[in-house]
């Protein structure tokens, strides 16, 4: 069976013949695609030199003899391995992931616990976090699964999952280092550092803010945070946002429909936060109104119909919380988090406004 | 587990837990166990780790809120519906060795681990509670439907006796075994062949072989293998193949291709699944496909987007200047000027009279086209190559494209497809057979591609011949061959056919009238090997019983197949075997010495060492790479059922011909190299084209390109024949080029109130009797509505979707319900060929199922009359399901009324049919067929009339040209035409 890239993506996508010309489908689909950032400068010249195994792994067979020593200022490390499995924590249920959460010291989660997590409440995909409605797929899918195919790949099922945004990563990483041509390495990096940018810190740092305020996944929140934020501190920031920060629709105006704000309110992109079921069952406890059962929307539009005023007060306070979580994260990249905080207070602001009337 | 940490520590040491999940990940690999498992509970496409396969856990979902564990043995087979061979794997309970379902085998190269919906209905056939489970023997007269159970020892005697006697009195040409779609590589011919016996019979003349000739014309090899999944542009005709045989590996392929931005163009007259999802359909006249691949291959050469540096080196433009054009000067220019002239006349306002599609959306697809490049991935099979006079010719211009783009085994492009297919050399390789089979190669069809097969009934009512035992396997004639009624009445004429052995899982519609009803495996329950082309590598397949590997992998020997099979079901492998010692049990025949073994000889050959022979010897890489796991090859085969030898095979021709196979060399007028060194061995006995030695006896080894001796192509001239020397010398000179043949069911060939019939064209849910008994796939599809235009169903009077129509055909007609539907082009209607089964009444020992209406079958003056007598309905039996059949209707058997349309050429028989449709008249019902078969016996005639015989045109007096392709090819010595032969002079 061919072996691709890192974790769960490898059963995924069990690249075929896709992969085995990476580096000369790469360098057309480049050309034709012009996704993302990915798409600055050719990925390699694998062709010439015939290293088609810095990224088509799908054979098994990485080939590291040979290669020159990286430039890269870090020697060649498992920070890789470390980002890959804790990428895969977040999509293999507990009876799988059991030997990884060990090698990473971290308890392990009841079945219950972590799917709470990753499949009711949190989600961990970009297209969630990065697109204007806030759901699975569509722009924010489409986006990540064109710099797959830029690099000559064919997207896995859930591309935007983060544990293949971190396993893909992770590949692009190692290719780089092991890459036998000054132009490869650099184009590979050149490709890790985009998707970092553009798909990765544009949103993660914001889900895995979320994801730690539940218990049981707090500690491998924290881990995963620290893991990426010491990716992002060593690479250069980027010179303009994501691009789906640039395209995203505007804040909310005070002048926002009763269903507008729903939709707005659910999608982080929108609204600048993450507002989870958990999120809602802790404000209705705080201000006093009860909490239907059913998807988040429902469940708002009932606390707003029971007390509009608290209601949209506790919103507004809970974009402001947000706002400083952003702000907490902000070293690496500031046009980032910089633009977090500016929809987070936007919102919070338009909800001040909302609250008064 | 791991333990339970309450935190992490606040500053983590990345770098060194970075270092211990890679020793954690490293120390489990090391253990050949999966550190990353497949996320199969929440992605799709993941799969059981396979060092799981040995106690895989599931969760009893009906047992829910309890946790029921189920621990089962994955088990990997192939199965045995279409012809893809894709991967299975079974799920055998561990507890009652019972096989639970199937699912897809990841470790399969070729489906990737994934299926269609008859994969998984595999459990549906297994279970089947209709199924035949004992050998049976007929009780009363031919087709009056009483059995009585026999034994194999009482069925192997008898039969081995009927076919020792036939050998032995040197009347080999009495025996045939006459298979469906094979689903093995060369077992059969192989047994076929240590008989001594040129009885191979084929359902390929009614099914492929029109695809076929158009491609082996072209390359000498017989049939595409188009690199989808890379292509940039995908060109289909019709949709029967992504609908049909390879729907499953090559529908995923060509998703991935359009993920990556191919353009899929699709000419079917019927909307069919894949032209719903292609970015051009083209819904043309039945027929003018050729017209349309003309037109867009005069673009490609006008607009100067042919590949000519490609067509400089690869095609015989030298040989056609000298044969056809000797007055130019003999240069490549003259070659192009004349290319651009032969196709001047296949304008887009031609293409579009012809096909009725608008010149404008021809000019743009073939802009498309023009546009790919080498990146060109072309398919045509059935349907146009399989259903029009001269319909080869869709096929050879379809490649024509290909050729003209250079996109011949290219990445993206079209290979040959024996590039990527590999049928390992097997322990016993028997000589060539001594005797021709003029029932199945005539000497009106020299250059057929295979057996004239629904020829057999007119042939043996012709006196040419008869038969002493005629065995079908997994096949049903009756029901799939055009004029099925005249097909009936030679099986029930005892002096045409001596006995008749039906080896088969399910009744069918020809097992009513066999002598003996032997029951034999379904995918989970017999051997084979397998390899086709579905991407550009070379893959081999087993199948395997299923039961007999996981009771092996328990430490338990299995020697027999129906120790495990249920009741006495069996595989063909052994019983051949079996067969074969019972023919020659002492081998003075020299018949046993091929079923033996060799480890032990004058032992009996079982199929481990059979398997294991040719998995250690033949298939190279695997018996390393099952040593690498601390396996035999035989062992690895079974654990995982696939092995993938090469990837990335490339253009195989263009390869250099080495050194030590160029001795005593001698070169063609046109760059053909023979050498005098023998064809050295290969593992890989694939069947292509044999291009024939020159005077002296020196194999042709390769073809010169300027001044290097590259391998070629299996053709005569060594590459790809643009001009077809064959074809010009065996009595069809203006077809020696890629052309256009109007069909006979072009307009100008029917009369105005008549109606083209499709008649041919699948449904991604079935496959034809194959499928038969599963009630998944009943449930899915089970009938055959006749698909007609808003606009024609005006016309005549149908006011709804139900109406009954009567379909006329030239020899009956078929009452059938419409279809009013947009999705088939005005003036033509379209009937899928899964349905309309049927059983007899009064056959009581067959159960009808939920596919198959009870019929009355009589005869009269007019003919025959077939008349519902009742529908499927509910019925009691081991399976409750069958008290929830909750459909009645299922289909008509169209197929009766069809007269036989052999091709003159390609020996295809042509399925359109120029019909009459009316509204049903009073009286009829629906599934009624009614059929002359002696107006069939006159339209047989008047096709015969058309064929261009050997005798006559024959170039050097045999009777085919010995480097086309055939199955089971016989020995050279049978190739020059007997003078005896009635045929031989037969009139131009």
């Amino acid at each position: 069976m061919s072996r691709s890239i890192g974790a769960p993506v490898a059963t995924a996508s069990t690249p075929e013949p896709g992969t085995a010309s990476l580096m000369r489908a790469a360098s057309e689909e480049r050309a034709a695609s012009g996704q993302g950032a990915v798409s600055g400068e050719p990925l390699a010249d694998a062709e010439a030199d015939g290293s088609h195994r810095m990224v088509a792994a799908d054979d098994g067979e990485r080939d590291d003899g040979g290669a020159i020593a990286s430039c890269d200022e870090r020697a060649p490390d498992h920070r890789w391995e470390l980002l890959r499995a804790l990428g895969s924590l977040s999509i293999l249920p507990p009876a799988e992931h059991g030997p990884i959460a060990e090698a990473l010291g971290l308890a392990a989660w009841s079945p219950a616990e972590h799917t709470r997590l990753f499949v009711l409440e949190l989600p961990p995909y970009a297209s969630i976090h990065l697109g204007p409605e806030g759901k699975l797929g569509g722009e924010g899918a489409d986006r990540v699964a064109g710099v797959w195919r830029a690099l000559g790949l064919d997207p896995p099922t859930g591309a935007d999952h983060l544990a293949s945004l971190l396993a893909l990563y992770a590949h692009l990483g190692e290719a780089s280092q092991s890459a036998a041509t000054d132009t490869a390495r650099r184009r590979l990096a050149h490709a890790a550092r985009a998707l970092l940018w553009e798909h990765l810190w544009s949103w993660a740092p914001g889900y895995l803010a979320a994801a730690a305020t539940y218990p049981a996944a707090a500690p491998w929140a924290a881990l995963t945070a620290s893991a990426l934020a010491d990716e992002a501190l060593g690479t250069a920031p980027p010179e303009d946002l994501p691009a789906a920060l640039r395209q995203a629709p505007g804040a909310i105006g005070p002048e926002v429909t009763v269903d507008d704000l729903l939709d707005a309110l659910v999608a982080p992109l929108r609204a600048g936060f993450v507002l989870t079921h958990s999120d809602l069952v802790r404000a209705g406890r705080e201000i006093g109104v009860g909490v239907r059962r059913g998807e988040r929307r429902f469940a708002l539009r009932a606390m707003l119909e029971q007390d509009p005023s608290s209601s949209v007060a506790w919103l507004a306070r809970h974009a402001r919380r947000w706002a400083g979580l952003h702000r907490s994260h902000g070293a690496p990249a500031p046009t980032i988090s910089d633009w977090w905080v500016r929809r987070a207070t936007g919102t919070a602001r338009t909800l001040d406004t909302l609250s008064r009337h | 587990m791991a333990k339970r940490h309450d935190t992490v520590e606040p500053t983590p040491d990345l770098g060194a837990l970075g270092k211990r999940v890679s020793a954690a990940r490293a120390a489990t690999e090391a253990r050949g166990e999966t550190f990353y498992q497949g996320a199969s509970k929440t992605i799709l496409g993941a799969f059981p780790p396979k060092e799981r396969w040995d106690d895989w856990v599931e969760l009893d979902s009906r047992a829910w809120p309890e946790r029921v564990e189920h621990h089962a043995m994955l088990v990997p087979t192939t199965c045995f519906n279409c012809e893809s061979a894709c991967g299975l794997l079974a799920y055998v309970d561990r507890d009652t060795l019972q096989v639970r379902k199937f699912e897809g085998n990841p470790e399969h190269p070729g489906s990737r681990g994934r299926n269609c919906a008859k994969g998984p209905s595999t459990i549906n056939q297994v279970t089947d509670p209709d199924r035949i489970l004992y050998p049976l023997k007929r009780a009363g007269a031919r087709g009056e439907g009483r059995w009585e159970r026999a034994s194999w020892d009482e069925a192997l005697d008898a039969i081995a006796d009927r076919l020792r006697r036939a050998i032995v009195e040197g009347r080999q040409n009495e025996i045939m075994i006459h298979i469906g779609r094979p689903g093995e590589d060369g077992f059969t011919e192989r047994v076929l062949a240590s008989w001594g016996v040129d009885g191979h019979n084929s359902h390929t003349n009614v099914c492929s072989s029109g695809g076929r000739t158009g491609f082996q014309f072209w390359s000498g090899m017989d049939r595409p293998s188009p690199d989808h999944a890379h292509a940039k542009v995908i060109y289909l005709i019709s949709s029967h193949l992504e609908t049909g045989h390879y729907f499953n590996p090559h529908a995923q392929r060509i998703t991935e291709a359009r993920a990556n931005g191919a353009k899929v163009i699709v000419l079917d007259t019927r909307l069919s699944n894949t032209a719903t999802h292609a970015d051009f359909w083209l819904s043309p006249q039945p027929g003018s496909e050729a017209a349309i691949n003309l037109a867009i291959a005069r673009h490609i050469i006008t607009t100067g987007r042919a590949n000519w540096s490609f067509i400089y080196d690869w095609w015989n433009w030298e040989e056609y200047l000298a044969a056809c054009r000797p007055e130019l000067p003999p240069t490549f220019d003259s070659f192009r000027q004349a290319l651009g002239e032969l196709y001047d006349e296949y304008s887009f306002d031609f293409a579009a009279a012809e096909s009725g599609v608008d010149a404008a959306t021809i000019a743009e697809v073939a802009e498309v086209v023009a546009g790919a490049g080498t990146r060109f991935s072309g398919h045509s099979w059935r349907s146009a190559a399989a259903s029009n006079l001269g319909g080869w010719q869709v096929s050879r211009t379809v490649f024509f494209l290909a050729a003209l783009l250079g996109a011949v085994a290219t990445e993206g492009g079209t290979f040959p497809n024996a590039y990527n297919k590999f049928v390992p050399r097997p322990i016993h390789l028997p000589p060539h057979p001594k005797v021709w089979q003029e029932l199945s190669w005539p000497l009106e069809f020299p250059l057929a591609q295979n057996e004239m097969s629904f020829l057999l009934p007119h042939f043996l009512k012709d006196g040419r011949g008869r038969l002493d035992t005629y065995f079908t396997r997994v096949y049903n004639p009756v029901w799939t061959n055009p004029d099925g009624l005249s097909w009936m009445e030679v099986l029930t004429d005892t002096d045409k056919v001596g006995c008749y052995v039906a080896l088969t899982p399910t009744w069918n519609e020809s097992a009513y009238f066999a002598d003996w009803v032997l029951p034999m495996g379904h995918a989970s329950e017999r051997h084979d090997t397998h390899s086709y082309e579905q991407y550009d590598g070379q893959w081999v397949g087993f199948r395997q019983p299923v039961l007999r590997a996981a009771r092996e992998r328990r430490g338990e020997q299995v020697t027999d197949t129906r120790q495990v099979n249920p009741g006495e079901v069996w595989e063909e492998n052994e019983f051949y075997i079996e067969l074969s010692w019972r023919i020659d049990p002492d081998g003075s025949l020299g018949i046993r010495q091929y079923h033996e073994s060799r480890a032990h000889p004058g032992q009996k050959l079982s199929v481990d060492e059979y398997y294991g022979w040719m998995f250690e010897h033949s298939v190279p890489g695997l018996p390393e790479k099952a040593a690498a796991e601390g396996l035999t090859a035989l062992e690895y085969m079974r654990r995982y059922g696939a092995f993938e030898i090469t990837r990335g095979q490339g253009q195989l021709f263009h390869q250099p011909v080495p050194a030590d196979e160029l001795v005593d060399t001698a070169v063609g007028p046109f760059g053909r190299v023979y050498s005098a060194t023998p064809k050295p061995d290969s593992p890989n006995v694939v069947p292509m084209g044999a291009p024939t030695p020159d005077d002296q006896g020196r194999r042709a080894v390769g073809v010169l390109v300027g001044d290097e001796v590259r391998r070629g192509f299996p053709t005569p001239s060594g590459r790809l024949e643009f001009y077809s020397s064959t074809l010009a010398s065996w009595g069809w000179p203006e077809h020696a080029l890629p052309g256009y043949i109007r069909s006979h069911v072009h307009p100008a060939n029917m009369a105005p109130d008549q109606m083209v019939l499709l008649s041919t064209f699948r449904l991604p849910t079935q496959i034809h009797t194959r499928s038969a008994n599963s009630k998944w796939l009943d449930e899915l599809s089970h009938t055959n509505p006749v698909w007609i235009h808003p606009s024609d169903a005006e016309r005549l009077g149908v006011a709804r979707t139900g109406d009954l129509l009567r379909v006329t055909t030239d020899i009956g007609y078929f009452v059938a319900k419409a279809w009013i539907t947009e999705g088939i082009r005005p003036g033509v209607v379209a009937c899928s060929h899964h349905m309309g089964r049927w059983k007899l009444v009064g056959h009581d020992q067959v159960s009808s199922g939920g596919m198959m209406a009870t019929v009355t079958l009589g005869h009269s003056d007019e003919g025959w009359a077939m008349h519902t007598l009742e529908q499927v309905r509910p019925y009691q039996s081991t399976d409750p399901d069958t008290q929830r059949i909750w459909w009645s209707d299922t289909g008509v058997h169209q197929n009766l009324t069809f007269p036989v349309h052999p091709d003159p050429i390609s020996g295809m028989h042509c399925w359109h049919q120029a019909v009459r449709v009316t509204r049903a008249q009073p009286g009829d019902t629906h599934g009624d067929v009614a059929v002359d078969t002696e107006r069939a016996r006159e339209v047989y005639a008047k096709w015969m009339e058309a064929t261009r015989p050997a005798g006559t045109y024959s170039p050097d007096a045999t009777r085919r040209p010995t480097w086309l392709m055939r199955p089971l090819k016989p020995s050279p010595e049978t190739f020059p035409i007997p003078t005896s032969s009635p045929i031989r002079t037969a009139s131009r």
